[in-house]
């Protein structure tokens, strides 16, 4: 408990006054550190943070709040789940399997990880959207730029899972993963998720290189002629800290970035992380999103994350929608390997 | 509520499958009841549990079924045009299909099934049971491991 340093938070507030879940809801950074373990006090506050990493920004005693908060939620039996706890289900019981890991015999030292696009394609059918176009996507830039990596096909990574405290699911899937990718011999693997270029680079301990896909983006030399606005994922941009690769795989490529309100260190979160906390209130912050993202005026959003993708295409579909939002929702890869198709 | 179901099926050493059915309450419940009442045999390996409609049954249900230790899903439903909820079953037939793409990838193929039977065919449901079991005889044990808690 001592590494996330929240003994040292003398309950400013400032993180309460930046919490996005703040404007929606009674949710409290400075609550949840004083009514923590730590104090032998509970709260339910840990349950309703979005793990955006605002706070800890803003934090003058550099507590590491989102270490915090995994720290406490371990063990303990999550608030919401959403869709029922599919996914969860699903990697709780991938974890317990051996598990059909075969790796395609090619010497590329580089692996490609899909992450769990596949799933969310075949569990959330109604959010209209090809989850699965981001790996045939990823695989034609990267054929593109000469990069013929083989597929890995690990287990999930458990982003999900050490985020919604169950810390033993992890640990057996980062076990399993370890050993796979220890096996398999390659030297680099590129994600085309924020949520497992997080969880591979920070979580585990593999010595090998992981990079996202967007950092290899910059040298295709498309020619995009539209405009376009960009979302930072909390997992691409506040937890790992890359802002510039994304934009420059656009600027790069042609297209004209356009910045919404709150970008880059102050960005907006999507609104849901881990599959957790699905309701009106986190629905407001979807909005407050999208609504930025349509005042820019571009008619492509852009994100890096297959989550933020499924959160914004589910609020773009829903029947009661008031406003129609005239945007149109997609992961980088699939932007930019639509331009290059078009432009063969 | 599909976890202690399945959670009380006894593991033993003389092995033989523990199937969870779900069946909906307008068709196959009634198909199962009729099974009973008309004495067809079909083998002990089954717990039924009683939804409304097979578009009940979450994929979320199946999964943790399987993972606390079932060998076997079945989902039973009204035919095609017949649920009691107009297209409940057409919901449950794309539900299932993708469920059971899943379970491939896990390598689980084979312990899911999606079968239509109507309140009258108290044979067709000894026949299913009978014919599934023998399915998951052959597949052998669900390879779930157990962990300590
Ligand atoms: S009521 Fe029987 S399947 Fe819907």
């Amino acid at each position: 408990m001592l590494n996330s340093k929240a003994q040292s938070c003398y309950q400013c507030g400032k993180c309460t006054s930046i919490c996005p879940m703040r404007r929606v809801s009674k949710t409290s950074p400075r609550n949840s550190i004083y009514n923590s373990n730590i104090y032998g006090l509970e709260t339910k506050d840990i349950w309703t943070c979005l793990t955006c990493g605002l706070c800890p920004q803003e934090c003058p005693q550099q507590v590491d709040f989102l270490s915090f908060i995994k720290q406490e939620r371990e063990g303990k039996t999550p608030l919401d789940i959403a869709h029922l706890g599919v996914f969860t289900e699903l990697a709780e019981l991938s974890s317990r399997l051996n598990g059909n890991t075969k790796m395609e015999k090619t010497d590329s030292k580089y692996g490609f990880f899909p992450g769990c696009v596949d799933s969310l394609s075949l569990f959330l059918h109604d959010v209209k959207t090809d989850f699965g176009e981001i790996t045939t996507s990823s695989l034609k830039l990267l054929d593109k730029i000469g990069i013929k990596p083989r597929m890995v096909q690990m287990k999930c990574c458990g982003h999900d899972m050490l985020w919604q405290g169950k810390k033993d699911v992890f640990d057996r899937l980062k076990n399993d993963n370890t050993k796979y990718l220890k096996e398999s011999g390659i030297d680099t693997l590129i994600t085309s998720c924020a949520e497992c270029y997080r969880t591979l680079s920070k979580d585990y301990d593999l010595g090998i290189k992981v990079v996202h896909i967007s950092e290899l983006m910059d040298k295709l030399g498309l020619k995009i002629n539209s405009e376009v606005t960009y979302h930072d994922p909390c997992r691409l941009g506040r937890h790992m800290g890359v802002y510039d690769a994304p934009r420059r795989a656009l600027t790069a490529n042609g297209a004209k970035l356009k910045e919404m309100e709150h970008s880059k260190e102050n960005a907006l979160c999507c609104g849901v992380s881990s599959f957790m906390n699905c309701n009106e209130q986190t629905k407001a912050l979807r909005i407050a999103r999208m609504d930025e993202a349509a005042a820019t005026g571009a008619k492509t959003l852009i994100t890096t994350c297959s989550k933020c993708l499924a959160h914004f295409n589910c609020l773009k579909n829903e029947k009661d929608t008031a406003k129609k939002y005239d945007l149109d929702v997609v992961d980088l890869t699939v932007f930019l390997a639509r331009q290059l198709e078009a432009g063969k | 509520m599909s976890a202690e179901v399945a959670a009380e099926i006894p593991k033993g050493n003389g092995w033989e499958p523990n199937i969870l059915a779900f069946c909906c309450n307008w068709c196959s419940y009634a198909g199962a009841d009729l099974a009973g009442v008309s004495r067809f045999q079909y083998p002990p390996t089954v717990r039924i549990l009683r939804v409304m409609c097979s578009s009940r049954v979450e994929p979320a249900f199946i999964l943790k079924a399987l993972k606390d230790g079932a060998d076997g899903v079945l989902v039973a439903g009204c035919h095609i045009g017949d649920c009691h909820y107009i297209d409940g079953n057409k919901n449950a037939e794309i539900r299932i299909n993708n469920t059971k793409k899943a379970l491939a990838k896990l390598g689980l193929d084979g312990r899911l099934r999606l079968e239509w039977i109507s309140a009258s065919e108290g044979l067709r449901f000894s026949e299913v049971i009978r014919d599934f079991t023998e399915e998951i005889k052959k597949l052998g044990e669900n390879p779930v491991k157990e962990v300590k808690k």
